[in-house]
C-alpha cells in the first residue's frame, strides 16, 4: 500500500516537473515569436495556384512582389511578412486557408483571390475574424448586398465597366443593332448580363440573344451556331481566361471575326490576347481595368519592373490587380501610421489621388474604389509596333455606379 | 429551329469524333493492360503541343500533325516499359498512384518547356475559313476533322478487327492469360498497346489545336470526358468508345439548344444513367 502511495507520488512529481518544464519551455520558444508579431504585420495573398485559373495565380503574385519590392518590404515602420495560399478557385478551400492562416499566422490583410464566387467566401471570413480585406474584381456584391467595413474592391464597379464597352461598340460601329451574349454560368457573369440588359437600349442595341455556358467550357461550336442563325452585330462576351479565349478562337473559325466585331467586356488583356494568333485577335474591342501602355509615370516604373522579370512580356488584368491591390493595402497603412486593421480602413475610406491608373477615390460609403476601366480596339497586325502592341486604347470610362443600383445598404462598423 | 437542330448534329459528330479517338485509345488500354491510365489527358496534351512545335518549325501543319503523335508514342513507350511493366503484378492502388504522378509530371513538364501561357495554331490554309452548307455557316477545318477522324475510326475499326494484330489485341482484352499461354509475347502486346493508346491520345489532340488552341491544363479536361466513354461504351469496347464518343459530343451540343448551362453536365448524366441503367456498358460484356 505505501509502496503504491510513494510510487504514485513520484509519478505526480516527475509528471509536475514535465509540466513546469513545458511550461518554461513554451515561453522560451513563444517570447521571441510573440516579439517578431509585433514587429511585423502579415498580409495574405490568396491566388489561384491549381483549378481553372492556375494561370493567373503566380502573375496576381508576381504584381504584389514588385508592390513590396518597392517598399523593401518594410511599412508604417514594421516588416511585412507576407504570405500566400492556393485558393484553387474553390469557395470552400479558399475559406478555409484563408481562416488557417488568419489563426496560425497572425494575418491581419488579406488580398485576393481572383474569381467571384471565391471573394464571396473570403469576404466572410475578414469579416468574422475583422481583418482588412481588398478583393481584387468581379462581382458587385463584395461593394453591392454584401458590403462590410472590412472589405474593398479595387476592380471598376460591373456597371461602369459595361457602359464604357457599349460606348465605344457603338461609337465605333454606329449602324450597329443587335448583340448576341455569351455568359459564364455563375455570380459575376449574371451580374455584367444584367448591366449589359439595362444599358443596351440606351445606346440603340438590342439583345439577340443569351447563352450561359459553364465554368471552364472549351467548346463554343454549338453556342456560335445558335448566335449566327439570328444575324447579331457582334458576339459579346461575359466570360473570361481560356473561356474567352476558347470563344475568340471557334468565333474565328466560323468566319464570324474579323467580318463583324467582338466584344471581350472584362478581358484580362495581354494574358489574353498573347494567346490568340494575329489572325483572330483582328475587329476586337476589350474592356479591362489595366492596360500597360497607360500614361501615368507610376505605371512606366511598375511596367518596366515587370518585364524584367517575365522577360519582357508586359503586364496584364492580373499582375496588374496584383500590384495595385498591395498598393493600396499599403497606402492606407501609410497613411493611418499603423498596421491596425481598423485605422487603416479609416484612412482609406474617402481617399483620393493618383496611382498608376490614373485618379482614383475610395468610396467610403459603399468601400468601392472609384478607378479608370479601359476600353481598347485591337490592331491589325501590320500596324503593330512590336509583338506585344496588341491595341490601342479607346476610352478611359470613371464613371461611377448610379446609387440607385448600389446595393450597399449599410456598411456598418467595426 | 431544324436548320439549328442541323448545325448541332454537325457540331456533335466533330466533337464526338475527337471525343471517339481519344476514347478508344484509353478503352483499348485499359481493355488489353487492365490499366485505367490517368496519363491518357496529358498524352493528349504533349501531342497538341508537339504537333504545334512541329507544325512552326516546317511551317506545315501536316506535318505536324503526322510527326507530333509519333512522339507522344515514344513517350508512351518509356511509361510503359519504364514504370507500368514494373507495376503489373502490383497492387491497383501503386498503378494508379504511378500514372496520376506521371500524369501530373507530364503537367508540369509541358509547363516548363512551353511555358504556362497557352497558344492557339490556325488550321492549314487550305482548311481555312468557313463554307455555307446552306443551313449554315460551317468551318472547313471541322468538316475535314470529320471525314479525317472518320476515316481513321473505320481503319482502326478493320485493323482490330481483320488482322492478326488486332486478333491479339482482342484476344487480350477477353483473356491475356490466354494469349499469354498461346506463346505470345504479352510484353510485347502490352507495349504495342499502350504505344497505340498513346498515338490516338496525340492525335486527337494535334488535330484538336485549331479548335481548342493549347493550355497546359488541357490534359486534365480531357481527361474525365475520355473515362465517361470508357464507361458509356463497357470496357474495352472498341466499337462502343466509338458510339460513346459521338453520342457524348452529339448530347453536348443538342443541349446547348434548349439547355446551354447544362452542357456539361449532359455527360455526366448520360454516364450515371448508363451505370444504373446497364452498369456493362452500352456495348460492354462485363
Amino acid at each position: 500500500m505505501i509502496s503504491r502511495l510513494s510510487e504514485k507520488l513520484r509519478s505526480l512529481r516527475t509528471m509536475g516537473l514535465s509540466m513546469a518544464g513545458a511550461a518554461a519551455l513554451a515561453t522560451v520558444m513563444f517570447l521571441p515569436t510573440q516579439s517578431a508579431a509585433e514587429e511585423e504585420v502579415v498580409i495574405l495573398g490568396i491566388w489561384p495556384i491549381t483549378g481553372p485559373y492556375a494561370d493567373m495565380g503566380p502573375l496576381l503574385n508576381r504584381g504584389v512582389e514588385i508592390a513590396l519590392e518597392e517598399v523593401g518590404y518594410k511599412v508604417a515602420g514594421k516588416k511585412i511578412k507576407y504570405i500566400t495560399r492556393d485558393s484553387e478557385t474553390k469557395a470552400g478551400t479558399a475559406a478555409r486557408r484563408a481562416q488557417g492562416a488568419i489563426d496560425s499566422e497572425g494575418v491581419k490583410f488579406i488580398i485576393g483571390p481572383w474569381s467571384s464566387g471565391v471573394a464571396l467566401a473570403v469576404t466572410e471570413v475578414a469579416k468574422k475574424n475583422k481583418v482588412m480585406y481588398y478583393f481584387s474584381g468581379g462581382t458587385e456584391d463584395i461593394t453591392g448586398k454584401r458590403c462590410h467595413k472590412y472589405a474593398f474592391m479595387w476592380a471598376a464597379n460591373a456597371w461602369t465597366a459595361m457602359d464604357a464597352n457599349l460606348k465605344i461598340f457603338k461609337k465605333f460601329n454606329p449602324n450597329a443593332k443587335s448583340i448576341y451574349l455569351f455568359v459564364v454560368d455563375y455570380a459575376f457573369g449574371w451580374t455584367l448580363q444584367k448591366y449589359v440588359e439595362k444599358l443596351a437600349p440606351k445606346y440603340g442595341l438590342k439583345i439577340a440573344g443569351v447563352d450561359r455556358h459553364p465554368l471552364g467550357h472549351r467548346e463554343y461550336s454549338s453556342f456560335i451556331t445558335k448566335a449566327m442563325a439570328t444575324k447579331p452585330d457582334a458576339v459579346y462576351m461575359i466570360n473570361f481566361g481560356l473561356d474567352a479565349i476558347s470563344a475568340v478562337r471557334q468565333l474565328y473559325n466560323f468566319g464570324f471575326t474579323p467580318k463583324k466585331p467582338v466584344i471581350l467586356s472584362w478581358s484580362a488583356g495581354v494574358e489574353e490576347l498573347v494567346q490568340m494568333d494575329p489572325a483572330m485577335r483582328a475587329n476586337l474591342q476589350f474592356g479591362t481595368n489595366y492596360y500597360y501602355t497607360v500614361d501615368t509615370p507610376g505605371n512606366k516604373s511598375f511596367v518596366d519592373a515587370y518585364k524584367k522579370k517575365s522577360g519582357g512580356i508586359p503586364p496584364g488584368y492580373a499582375p496588374g490587380a496584383g500590384y495595385g491591390l498591395m498598393k493600396m493595402t499599403l497606402l492606407g497603412m501609410q497613411k493611418a501610421n499603423s498596421t491596425d486593421p481598423k485605422k487603416v480602413i479609416q484612412a482609406l475610406e474617402g481617399l483620393k489621388g493618383k496611382n498608376f491608373v490614373g485618379d482614383f477615390a475610395i468610396n467610403g460609403r459603399n468601400h468601392q474604389t472609384v478607378r479608370p476601366y479601359f476600353v481598347a480596339r485591337t490592331k491589325p497586325e501590320d500596324k503593330m509596333a512590336n509583338k506585344y502592341d496588341f491595341a490601342t486604347i479607346q476610352d478611359i470610362s470613371s464613371t461611377e455606379q448610379p446609387r440607385d443600383l448600389n446595393q450597399c445598404q449599410d456598411i456598418g462598423g467595426f | 429551329m431544324s436548320f439549328l437542330i442541323l448545325s448541332q448534329i454537325l457540331n456533335g459528330f466533330a466533337t464526338g469524333m475527337l471525343y471517339a479517338l481519344v476514347g478508344v485509345g484509353l478503352t483499348l488500354v485499359l481493355g488489353v493492360l487492365n490499366l485505367p491510365n490517368f496519363a491518357h489527358g496529358t498524352l493528349f496534351a504533349f501531342g497538341a503541343y508537339f504537333t504545334y512545335t512541329v507544325a512552326n518549325l516546317t511551317d506545315s501543319f501536316y506535318l505536324g500533325v503526322l510527326i507530333g503523335p509519333l512522339l507522344v508514342v515514344l513517350i508512351g513507350f518509356v511509361i510503359e516499359s519504364q514504370g507500368v511493366r514494373r507495376l503489373y503484378a502490383a497492387h491497383h492502388d501503386y498503378q494508379l498512384l504511378f500514372l496520376f504522378a506521371v500524369a501530373l509530371i507530364l503537367q508540369e513538364t509541358v509547363i516548363l518547356i512551353w511555358g504556362p501561357v497557352g497558344f492557339s495554331l490556325l488550321p492549314p490554309k487550305f482548311l481555312a475559313g468557313a463554307v455555307d452548307l446552306g443551313f449554315t455557316v460551317y468551318p472547313k477545318y471541322r468538316l475535314a476533322l470529320i471525314l479525317f477522324t472518320a476515316t481513321i475510326v473505320v481503319a482502326l475499326y478493320l485493323m482490330l478487327t481483320r488482322t492478326n494484330v488486332g486478333a491479339i489485341l482482342r484476344a487480350g482484352i477477353e483473356n491475356r492469360e490466354m494469349v499469354k499461354v498461346l506463346g505470345i509475347d504479352i510484353n510485347k502486346v502490352f507495349l504495342f498497346t499502350f504505344g497505340l493508346g498513346a498515338y490516338l491520345a496525340g492525335l486527337a489532340g494535334g488535330l484538336a489545336t485549331p479548335i481548342w488552341g493549347l493550355t497546359p491544363t488541357m490534359g486534365f479536361d480531357i481527361l474525365p470526358i475520355s473515362f465517361v466513354i470508357v464507361v458509356v461504351a463497357g470496357l474495352g469496347s472498341i466499337l462502343g468508345a466509338i458510339a460513346a464518343g459521338i453520342l457524348i459530343g452529339l448530347a453536348q451540343s443538342l443541349t446547348t439548344i434548349w439547355w446551354p448551362e447544362a452542357a456539361n453536365v449532359v455527360i455526366y448524366l448520360i454516364m450515371g444513367l448508363t451505370i444504373i441503367l446497364r452498369p456493362q456498358g452500352l456495348f460492354g460484356s462485363r
